[in-house]
């Protein structure tokens, strides 16, 4: 199992490497690699970044050529942020921005969150969000301060979290990869 | 899962692979550069010097202590007291990464003259994944400078060799089990040293007040984790903060300073949870403080942020 991490300046990309590297052939790229040159990835992680997505889109490099790949694609924090925005969703700032422990509560168990209990503690930071998800795609996550906390797009295996399952401190973070490499697997066979 | 005896072995056919002719260290103590050293050492044997830089910026006893760990394993070692200039250079800066900047320029400056005279091609850094992550680089902000990556200067004439990049903390511990080093289970120590524990000019005058400040935190909490009131944190230290407020010392006015008690619990460094001291432990540290250094300190805090949103370290 092929997995390539796009590197979009996130704190915590090398973390997502740490985490996938026991479960896979895991490899980090920088985001303006040409497509072709992962053509034979079975998954693909769209990693958190530095950059405000809404106004710094010019620094998401060739995500959006990434998106159009036919491979489950699970995106993390920015990652998340600009697939919705990709595929007709809006962003905006958050009011009350999420730094550290945040209380998750799960509305589906089907795919990322299989086995997982409905209420966790997780960690993000983040100063903007996902105000409203594209069309055909479900809110599998929430949190008090910030709605869309995972998203799900329904024809395709693309999936997205607004906080970060590589670091220590979130709960049932590995299983999470797991849960999203068990999803590639079975869509490598068909 | 991570296995240290394979990546022992790996990373001492690498670094012989890397390296032709002499290499020195920067050693300061810590786990990341005696990890390194020891590696390095395995591979390399008489081509390799190992030097601990006194910055003036180090712990208390840390200049002695290193000095007898490296007696132990054999290496060529040598100690340089370079405080003087270290505060030469640091006068009148207090914004935190022309600080850092300042430091990994006189870091590298150093090592460029004891290169010189060993006659090494090579430089050996412990730096491990935070370091690079954090000093930033195209595509991702620069949350600080780390001195043996964002702090080097773009014209040093020495090869990196940096065995432990893609470790993290927890994972270098465990190859330091592995080798047998004494430092291994040490508390994580900033290369910049107590300057970044000093919201202040770096001068020899704050850099001591730090100093006591962070030995009184470390020995109380040593003390209280050995009577069973608590567990010993992932990190733990006194910070220098540049305010000053009123006080009272038996019917005196006081005018004095502030210290800040910081301890964290983390795994990697890379997120970190603030600790849930007992109040007698903090009350005890409060105490000693403003009582030994009366003379400068009236107040101390105790931060309560996690990272995310703070850092572990101030500056």
């Amino acid at each position: 199992m092929k997995v390539y991490i796009i590197d979009n300046g996130g704190q915590w990309t090398h973390r997502e490497w740490r985490v996938l590297r026991d479960m896979a052939d895991a490899r980090i790229v920088r985001n303006d690699t040409p497509p072709e040159d992962i053509a034979d990835a079975d998954a693909l992680v769209l990693s958190g970044g530095a950059p405000s997505v809404a106004s710094d889109a010019e620094r998401m490099g060739r995500n959006s050529d990434y998106l159009e790949m036919d491979v489950p694609i699970f995106g993390i924090c920015a990652g998340m942020q600009f697939l919705s925005e990709h595929f007709g969703g809006t962003l905006g700032p958050g009011e009350d921005p999420e730094y550290g422990a945040v209380e998750l509560t799960v509305t589906s168990h089907d795919d990322i969150f299989r086995g997982i209990p409905s209420t966790i503690e997780v960690w993000a930071s983040h100063n903007d969000e996902v105000k409203t998800v594209p069309e055909g795609f479900d809110v599998t996550a929430s949190s008090a301060r910030c709605r869309v906390e995972a998203v799900r797009c329904r024809d395709r295996p693309i999936f997205g979290v607004q906080f970060h399952p590589e670091v220590e401190n979130t709960q049932y973070g590995p299983e999470m990869f797991r849960n999203f490499l068990g999803i590639a697997s079975r869509h490598r066979k068909g | 899962m991570f296995d240290a005896d394979k990546f022992i072995q790996e990373a001492i056919a690498s670094v012989k692979e890397k390296t032709q002719g002499r290499a020195i260290i920067a050693c300061s103590g810590g786990v990341d550069s005696s990890v390194s050293a020891v590696i390095a050492g395995r591979a390399m044997g008489d081509r390799l010097l190992a030097v601990f830089v006194d910055t003036g910026l180090m712990r208390k006893g840390e200049a002695e202590e290193v000095e007898a760990m490296f007696s132990d394993t054999g290496i060529n070692f040598k100690s340089v007291d370079a405080s003087k200039e270290y505060f030469d250079a640091l006068k009148g800066i207090t914004e935190p990464e022309q600080k850092r900047k300042a430091i990994g320029e006189k870091f590298i400056r150093i090592f460029e003259r004891e290169a010189k005279e060993f006659g090494a091609k090579y430089l050996v850094q412990g730096t491990i994944a935070p370091d690079w992550i954090e000093s930033g680089d195209g595509v991702r902000d620069t949350i600080k400078s780390h001195h043996n990556v964002g702090g080097l200067p773009k014209d040093m004439d020495m090869t990196l060799v940096e065995p432990l990049r893609d470790l993290y903390k927890d994972e270098v511990r465990q190859v330091a089990r592995k080798l047998g080093i004494k430092s291994s289970e040490r508390q994580p120590f900033p290369g910049p040293g107590l300057a970044v524990r000093c919201l202040a000019e770096v001068t020899p005058e704050n850099i001591a007040v730090v100093r006591e400040a962070c030995f009184i935190v470390e020995d109380e909490i040593r003390k209280a984790a050995e009577a069973g009131k608590m567990k010993v944190p992932w990190q733990y230290f006194a910070v220098l903060l540049p305010a000053r407020s009123v006080g009272v010392q038996g019917d005196r006015r006081a005018y004095g300073r502030t210290i800040a008690v910081r301890a964290v619990e983390s795994i990697d460094g890379m997120t970190a949870a603030h600790s849930d001291i007992p109040l007698s432990v903090l009350n005890s540290i409060s105490q000693r403080i403003t009582s030994r250094m009366k003379d400068e300190v009236n107040r101390v805090v105790y931060d309560i942020t996690d990272k995310p949103p703070a850092t572990i370290e101030w500056e």
